[in-house]
């Protein structure tokens, strides 16, 4: 392979095809790599350049990408994450996950800058990646496995200096659960849009990465300048000096309460006790589960929670989690306060590989849909299902990911669940995508984002307007101005961008912005990455990925809240508030416009030039 | 008058509590309210930068922020809520 001429990057792309059972490495090219930087921009180009976006997510012409960034293997803060990308088997749009932990620095280590892997095995399989070889090994043995015991039997192959790291499925991949995570170090998971089900319709049980390669930073004080400035705000702003470690993610539980966006039984409403929210926050979890915090690669803020509960069944279990998401959508989403239950639900889902935030608001969906009479029984044992049920919280988890019973409905996910049974409107998904713990009835700003984020509903992909709207922008943009949603959820998604593509975590934001990040990228590549260049490289992966979905079939009817927020106000400082149709199709036109695509949604012939986004070389 | 203050996160342990009762004058503000509160240079301290709240902190009152009302100005009726927490984020 002959050098790269841009430093950061190894300039190779290992594609691997299970169909034909093989393995090869493919330069990188120079210019794609300029353009769209690493993680998931770099992901979105070559999965767009591999498959056809109106392919069957489940079938061999389905592919997905792992990317790394120029930035993974300098001491960047945080710098460490792998996106992954992907058509969805639950959206049937792109699918787009990203994880911490350490595997995606290990990856870059093993000498490559992308992972493409295509076609489908026809019996398990896992990929075995180090520097100058990579093999498809049989993977029978391990397949049925939970993603922890997959992960300390491949684990043990580290050698000194050189770690094996671990990413893989657990029981809900195989067997096809529509969202199913991808988990490293057993429990950091690529958790959004089905991964893992896209991993088993591939036969894919797992890859390992062992590696010491590194990279060259061509300007170091340059690098350094920016380094140094991060580092420095992250030891000044609270949220990544201490509150992260001290309360983690669920430390938003009873704030988000206290604002009327902390949403109810399947968002019907965003009213709880105060006491009950009391039992699930950051500041309950601290006192009483809570054994240590823990970070991800070369991450100073550790938002991680490791936790040990009392078993139901006696003894005492050890795991990690839960965070804000998942403590609220299989809690009150689902009428649960019960944090133990909760706790123990985060677990199990964690060891068989399911993502927590779909299977909280598939479940809540079933709730409902139980409590007006279409799903008589929950196959649990138990009668029928409802609001408050702690114990088929637990146990769903379980026969979701086997697709026992009642489970094999809740493994399509709410949207496919609810239409199954007649009642799509009463899905609480965008795109089919379950939406996450912000009632977006409470946030103009955020709906807009759930309605127009590439991969469904989901608050990092659409832009997380909650701090924005309340924790200390409010100076800067209500939450309630459709005039001023357009623009700001657009700059939103272009930050996420940003740091997807860099391999980086979403908390340096709240400590700092693009300008650090702008020198140590261009410290690293010794290329010019102005803050203006790295708007225009979040722009055209902004706008590729619309490219993409319009292929796959999306329209702009896709973008659009369920009837639910439209019609049923919930009480926000003290007035009735909904997101209207109108007020939906008003912000939708706009940023339309301020994302340069036509009236329907559509990126036109003279964007995409602008944009040099060049036509798939599939 | 009386009015709530209800603490988030590390302001629990400075104030003692997650909520209190805080007595003001009639026509009392944010600011004077708070300024009961911070009874030691600490607690001035994490709350106050100058005459203004410090950078990093929200203050809401019945769950809407002061800096979209009058600020430190807006002025309290018996049985407000005032609730104080640095800013957060997560997900």
């Amino acid at each position: 392979m002959p050098d790269f001429p841009i430093s950061g990057f190894h300039g190779r792309v290992l594609v691997a095809d299970l169909t034909r059972g093989e393995v090869r490495t493919v330069p990188l090219d120079p210019d794609t790599a300029l353009r769209y930087l690493g993680g998931r921009g770099l992901g979105t180009r070559l999965l767009y350049d591999t498959i056809d976006p109106s392919c069957d997510p489940l079938g061999p012409d389905n592919a997905f990408v792992i990317a790394s960034s120029p930035l993974v293997g300098s001491s960047a803060p945080t710098a460490g994450r792998g996106h992954m990308v992907f058509k969805s088997p639950l959206t049937d749009v792109i699918g787009t996950s990203n994880s911490g932990g350490t595997w995606g620095a290990a990856f870059k280590s093993a000498g490559y800058d992308a992972l493409v892997v295509k076609g489908a095995a026809a019996s398990p399989v896992m990929l075995d990646i180090a520097p100058g070889r990579a093999e498809i090994l049989p993977a029978d043995d391990i397949w049925g496995k939970t993603t922890h015991e997959t992960n300390d039997i491949l684990a043990a192959a580290s050698e000194p200096g050189r770690p094996a790291r671990v990413l893989c499925i657990g029981p809900a991949g195989e067997n096809l659960v529509r969202f199913a995570a991808v988990a490293n170090d057993r429990n950091r998971v690529y958790g959004r849009c089905g991964p893992g089900a896209v991993w088993g319709s591939k036969k894919l049980k797992a890859i390992r990465v062992r590696g010491r390669e590194k990279i060259c930073i061509a300007d170091k004080e340059k690098y350094q300048s920016g380094h140094d400035q991060a580092i420095y705000l992250m030891k000044q702003a609270p949220v990544t000096k201490r509150l992260m470690r001290d309360l983690g993610t669920a430390g938003l539980v009873e704030l988000i309460n206290l604002i009327s966006m902390l949403p109810h039984k399947n968002f019907q409403d965003c009213l709880h006790r105060d006491e009950d929210v009391e039992r699930i926050s950051g500041e309950t979890l601290a006192k009483t589960l809570l054994e240590k915090a823990g970070s991800c690669y070369l991450c100073p803020i550790g938002c991680q929670r490791h936790t040990r509960v009392a078993g139901r069944s006696g003894g005492m279990e050890s795991g990690e989690g839960p965070e804000y998401e998942t403590m609220v959508l299989m809690g009150p989403l689902c009428g649960i306060y019960d944090m133990a239950a909760i706790t123990r639900a985060n677990y199990r889902a964690n060891e068989l590989g399911l993502d927590t935030m779909s299977y909280g608001g598939t479940l809540a969906c079933a709730m409902e849909l139980a409590e007006r009479g279409l799903i008589a029984a929950s196959g649990t044992g138990r009668g029928p299902l409802a609001f408050g049920d702690a114990e088929a919280l637990e146990a769903l988890v379980g026969m979701t990911s086997r697709r026992e019973g009642l489970g094999a409905s809740l493994a399509e996910g709410s949207y496919r669940l609810a239409a199954g049974l007649g009642r799509p409107d009463l899905a609480m998904t965008v795109k089919k995508l379950e939406i996450p713990a912000y009632d977006p009835r409470a946030s103009f700003t955020q709906a807009l984002g759930y309605m127009t984020s590439p991969s469904g509903a989901c608050h990092l992909r659409g832009g997380y307007a909650v701090s924005l709207a309340f924790f200390g922008g409010a100076r800067e943009i209500p939450r309630f101005s459709l005039i001023q949603s357009p623009i700001a959820i657009r700059n939103m998604q272009n930050t996420g961008i940003l740091q997807d593509s860099l391999g980086v975590c979403r908390f340096t934001g709240y400590a700092f912005s693009a300008d650090p990040w702008a020198r140590m990228v261009s410290g690293v590549t010794g290329r010019d990455f102005s803050v203006a260049r790295l708007e225009e490289i979040e722009n055209r992966v902004a706008t590729l990925e619309r490219q993409f979905n319009v292929e796959a079939g999306a329209t702009a009817e896709d973008d659009a809240l369920p009837d639910r927020f439209a019609d049923v106000p919930v009480v926000v400082e003290g007035r009735e508030r909904r997101v209207t149709r109108e007020d939906q199709e008003r912000m939708k036109r706009d940023y339309y416009a301020v994302r340069g695509w036509d009236a329907d949604g559509r990126p036109g012939p003279g964007l995409l030039r602008a944009l040099r986004i060049e036509e798939s070389r599939r | 008058m009386t009015i709530k203050a209800k603490f988030f996160a590390y302001f629990r342990d400075l104030f003692g509590g997650r909520e209190i009762g805080v007595a003001v004058g009639e026509g009392a503000t944010v600011g004077d309210a708070l300024a009961v509160l911070c009874d030691t240079p600490e607690r001035r301290r994490e709350i106050f930068a100058g005459d203004g709240l410090k950078p990093h902190l929200v203050v809401m009152l019945n769950g809407v922020p002061v800096q979209s009302l009058r600020g430190l100005e807006t002025p309290l009726s018996s049985g407000d809520t005032l609730a104080i927490f640095p800013i957060l984020g997560g997900g």
